[in-house]
């Protein structure tokens, strides 16, 4: 008989580093015609960070993200960067990156404001101008500044900067400290049906709200979350590497360690927990790694929703499931009186 | 005389292999790609202000087009192929390493073996990792020797002739086991535990005291692959200037960097990595694997080298996600407010340390969850096992604790009879709580997110 489950996995995780230095740094080069280059040492690792990277350049120049060319990952070539892993890119490297576009950003206005008559504090930076706070008819296109910046002053725009987040040591005896800059936030919540007769499990539904502080590109922040799930699908009832009694891997193939596929795949809502974080880049915090985190817990709670047994064991295979329900079902039974 | 006839023969002849040579020969033009020159920009790219715009990511274009140059599509002029020759064995000594044999095979221009690395050891806080073993194997997935060779294949056939002599000793695969005293100790150590970490919050006693119910159980969960699409792959060319320029499929160039250094006694300004768009992370490319055996072998043969893992080695090699142990004892008072939180985590650490003291120091973090927990104790500790090294692994520990905190959580909702949902919001983190590490947390939204998912759920009308 197949029983329906309803199950909430509820999380929190920090972003970057435990209490250890983890700095990026960043250059950002505005060009003659208000387009520019950011060099960055992180690595595209297919989550469409330099993307979003882009953009907290662009946000921070006033122009479009497809105005902002990403140069990445050459050793000879960019700043240095402590990497893509801690989910700390958006939080650290974008931090540094906003800083360095500042950096630029405050030559383009001391060029800007004797063009303008007003002071480089009254100038802000929007929609590919150079305009005066509270005055947009007196502006001038960032292009004219940049080409007046580099050819006319002398001033290439210019500006490089580095990030680490502030923390502060665990005690070691207590483990008490400030160990991150800040958390994020989620709660996935699965709906499954399981077989009670073969202990298989069927994810069909999964709601996911996560925080990330600004969702500076809502689109990836989505990707993220999908690819997340998928992950924890796996880690929660197929992928486990198996080995013999002399310590050889009985399944380093894809043909026998399983993963999840697109028709393992439940249909997924996603929605971003509106919040801002005023130490991160334009209210940003993270997202990568978290969205894999309660898949399974949301999953095993549903299992346990379903059909009444708790899986102590990841993964939890239809074998696992199944001998859970059978032990349930023998001390259910209750002896019959003896027989007369 | 000719032989007008013959010489007739022998033209035709000549003019039949021309035809077959242009019937051979490889078109010099090469085939038209015909993707767009002319691109349409997708209009949140143009958009201002760029953040919250729902802006395509231009590498999308070059996947969707086969154009992106992952390490495997690279090619350089007289680009060798290296392999990686596999212990087998979990725990051993190695008393010898013969690689004669695989030298004459054919194609093979180099071979390396762990004792011609000016410095084999590598790791992020702990260097206790061989590139290349040369005295001990701590687990059967340990690279032995690398051979360069004209193709993967003849590579492959050398490896073969590598011969390797064991002093087999007893391996350990259970970390509860390897925790014990007289448990043979993998790294001569004093003790099989290579971390550990505490955290203490308010009074546990206290805590255990003031409750109504005591809630108690172990959970377990397994070791797993990060599977990224494209394995862990890098090409070397040492120059003549003596720079070696890597591509590489390593997700932090910067440190990487240092530690290639470190490894072949180099300034780090002598090394140049080029990371490509890498296929896939998750955590499993923050190290570096081949690529100073490559650097070596580049520069014994004078010859770029590349060296892309097959799905085998990238199971059998790179980093693992760390099998847990977790026992839970939670108090809580009857209306269901958790009072008092226990934990003792047991972390499998593999052969190696790899990312094992951020996994752990991760886990005892987060382990009470996202709640409030005054009374707190948690105890964790990695293990040296000789299994597969685990390592940095999207969430770092997170995953682990999170199963068990959210499933206990649940075990005593039920019995409690309170609702899940419930029970979550009355002990859920509000701005400004403390956290485990005694940190005011700010911009907190757990009660936010599980409101919100549980929405959209459906969950109050949600019928079985």
């Amino acid at each position: 008989m197949i029983h329906r489950g309803k199950g909430i996995g509820c999380m929190w995780y920090p972003i970057g580093f435990t209490a250890a230095a983890n700095p990026s740094a960043a250059t950002v080069k505005v060009n003659e015609d208000g387009t520019a280059t950011l060099l960055t040492g992180t690595v595209e690792t297919g989550q469409g960070s330099l993307t979003v990277l882009a953009q907290i350049a662009a946000e921070e120049l006033g122009v479009s993200t497809d105005d902002i060319h990403v140069v990445s990952a050459d050793t000879d070539a960019t700043p240095m960067d402590t990497g893509a892993i801690a989910s700390r890119t958006t939080y650290v490297t974008g931090n540094a990156i906003k800083l360095a576009a500042e950096h630029a950003k405050q030559i383009l206005f001391e060029v800007a404001a004797p063009m303008l008559g007003v002071q480089p504090n009254q100038l802000e930076a929007i929609d590919r101008k150079i305009q005066v706070q509270y005055f947009p008819q007196r502006s001038l296109p960032i292009a004219d500044v940049a080409l007046q910046a580099q050819f006319v002053m002398g001033r290439p725009p210019i500006g490089s900067a580095s990030y680490n987040p502030p923390t502060v040591g665990m005690d070691p005896e207590t483990g008490q400290g400030k160990p991150f800059s800040t958390y994020v936030y989620a709660t996935q919540c699965a709906e499954v049906e399981v077989d009670d007769e073969t202990g298989e499990v069927d994810v069909l539904y999964m709601s996911a709200a996560h925080d990330c502080g600004t969702a500076i590109n809502p689109m990836l922040v989505e990707g993220q979350i999908e690819g997340g799930i998928s992950m924890g699908l796996g880690f929660a009832l197929q992928e486990e590497m198996l080995f013999n009694d002399l310590g050889q891997q009985l399944n380093p193939n894809l043909t026998n360690y399983i993963m999840p596929t697109s028709l393992d795949m439940p249909e997924i809502d996603v929605d971003i927990v509106e919040n801002f974080d005023p130490t991160g880049p334009f209210g940003a915090k993270g997202v990568g790694e978290p969205t894999a985190v309660p898949t399974a817990a949301a999953i095993c709670n549903a299992i346990f929703d379903a059909v009444g047994v708790r899986i102590t064991s990841l993964p939890a295979t239809a074998e696992k499931v199944l001998m859970a329900i059978k032990d349930k079902r023998l001390s259910n039974q209750r002896a019959l009186p003896a027989a007369e | 005389m000719v032989d007008e006839t013959k010489l007739a023969e022998k033209q035709e002849t000549v003019e039949t292999l021309r035809k077959v040579d242009d019937d051979l020969r490889l078109p010099s033009v090469p085939e038209r790609n015909f993707f767009p020159k002319e691109i349409d920009i997708a209009p949140a790219r143009l958009q201002t202000p760029a953040i919250g715009q729902r802006a395509t990511r231009p590498d999308g274009r070059l996947h969707g087009l086969g154009q992106t140059k992952y390490i495997d599509d690279m090619f350089f002029p007289g680009m060798l192929h290296a392999k990686i020759k596999r212990a087998g064995v979990a725990h051993a000594k190695i008393k010898s390493i013969d690689v004669s044999e695989a030298q004459k095979m054919p194609g093979v221009q180099a071979t390396l073996i762990g004792s011609e690395i000016p410095v084999n050891s590598f790791g992020p806080s702990l260097q206790d990792q061989p590139l290349l073993a040369d005295q001990v194997v701590r687990h059967a997935g340990d690279g032995i020797a690398a051979v360069a060779a004209v193709t993967e294949q003849q590579a492959l056939d050398a490896l073969e002739k590598i011969k390797v002599v064991y002093e087999e000793l007893p391996p350990v695969f259970d970390p509860i086991e390897a925790m014990s005293e007289d448990a043979i100790k993998i790294h001569n150590n004093d003790s099989n535990i290579y971390a550990s970490k505490t955290i203490i919050k308010g009074d546990i006693e206290q805590g255990f005291k003031d409750s109504d119910y005591i809630f108690e159980r172990r959970f377990t969960t397994q070791m797993v692959e990060h599977v990224p699409m494209e394995p862990h792959a890098s090409i070397a060319e040492w120059d003549a200037n003596g720079r070696v320029t890597l591509h590489s499929s390593l997700g932090r160039i910067t440190l990487g960097r240092a530690d290639i250094a470190r490894t072949l006694e180099m300034p780090i300004n002598r090394i140049r990595i080029i990371a490509t768009v890498v296929g896939g992370n998750f955590g499993g490319k923050n190290e570096i694997t081949t690529e100073p055996i490559i650097s070596l072998l580049s520069k014994k043969t004078g010859h770029p080298v590349k060296c892309v893992f097959t799905r085998e080695d990238e199971f059998i090699s790179s980093t693992t996600r760390h099998p847990f142990i977790m026992d839970y004892k939670t108090g809580v008072s009857k209306e269901g407010k958790i009072l008092a939180r226990k934990v003792r985590i047991v972390c499998d650490g593999g052969a190696y340390c790899s990312w094992t003291e951020t996994t752990l120091g991760k886990a005892s973090i987060l382990s009470a969850g996202p709640y409030n927990v005054e009374n707190l104790h948690v105890d964790a500790y990695a293990v040296y096992t000789t299994k597969t090294v685990t390592g940095a692994m999207r969430g770092f520990g997170a995953p682990q604790v999170c199963f068990a905190y959210e499933s206990h959580m649940d075990d005593i909702a039920a019995e409690l009879g309170i609702e899940p949902l419930e029970i979550r919001l009355m002990n859920a983190f509000n701005e400004g709580s403390s956290s485990p590490t005694g940190q005011v947390l700010e911009s907190v939204v757990v009660s936010d997110s599980l409101i919100m998912a549980t929405e959209r759920f459906g969950w109050k009308e949600w019928q079985k």
